[in-house]
């Protein structure tokens, strides 16, 4: 997935990629990374758990935004069904 | 279906189930790693006027189109072109390397569609393209250079002509 994500930066659009597995992204270098410590298959979260989904969609874009070197990893730090979702701020 | 396929697939889902195994899954493929300068560029517009476009590695496509190969042990460096407007209504999972039993209920996650659209509704997301794109992880040996030379090109020149401004990737 990085590997696309540095070719679709490389033509000129910003981009942030959701990482499960932290090893790939600081092997690959794509330009910006959120990671999560978070089973295959679900780097959104759960089926119809929306406050999560929305939280790391949330997270995701604002570290886009905010990410100001190349190459960057933010570990977000919601552990996996342990994490409680506040539904009413996002 | 081949022995090879049903032996990924069960992989898949006890890497899935018992975390503990996964490390040794993740550990069986090795990413191309990558030193030197690393791509960058701004966002062009604020949050609230960009355009925004999906692009996952987790093999989901609308069912009438062709399958990702999954009999090639170098994984298949193609992509489908998925209309938004429509996937979530009948789509298919092609990839064996990962447990998608979950996505298959709720596909956004791994392909977060509905949470898209409810920030533009909300006006905190510029908009959504119409066409977010598909490719199949776990790519390796000669493939990687069909993905990075050609595949990924063709769809990063499609995201410029479609206006995009900014793509969120995520993984299968």
């Amino acid at each position: 997935m990085g590997l696309i994500q540095r070719v679709i930066e490389e033509a000129g659009i910003a981009t942030i990629g959701i990482s499960i597995v932290r090893e790939y992204a600081e092997q690959v270098r794509p330009p910006r990374t959120v990671f999560l410590k978070w089973p295959f298959g679900h780097p959104v979260g759960e089926p119809y758990n929306k406050a999560q989904q929305v939280t790391v969609v949330t997270e995701s874009l604002r570290v886009l935004y905010e990410i100001e070197t190349a190459g960057t990893i933010v570990d977000l730090p919601f552990a996996w069904r342990r994490h409680k979702y506040d539904t009413d701020d996002k | 279906m081949q022995f090879s396929r049903l032996k990924n697939q069960l992989l898949a889902r006890l890497a899935t189930r018992f975390p503990a195994l996964a490390k040794k899954f993740t550990d069986s493929y090795t990413p191309r790693a990558n030193s030197g300068d690393i791509p960058w560029v701004r966002p062009a517009v604020p949050l609230p006027q960009a355009k925004l476009a999906l692009v996952t590695t987790a093999g989901i496509h609308h069912p009438e189109q062709q399958p990702f190969d999954m009999n090639d042990p170098n994984g298949d460096p193609s992509y489908r072109a998925v209309d938004g407007n429509r996937l979530f209504a009948d789509f298919t999972i092609t990839h064996d390397y990962y447990d998608h039993s979950d996505a298959d209920k709720d596909p956004n996650i791994i392909l977060p569609l509905d949470r898209m659209q409810e920030m533009v509704g909300e006006k905190k997301l510029g908009s959504l393209a119409a066409t977010h794109y598909s490719f199949m992880g776990h790519i390796v040996g000669p493939h990687i250079d069909t993905l990075t030379h050609c595949t990924a090109v063709e769809v990063a020149r499609k995201l410029l002509q479609d206006e995009v401004d900014i793509v969120l990737l995520t993984p299968g």
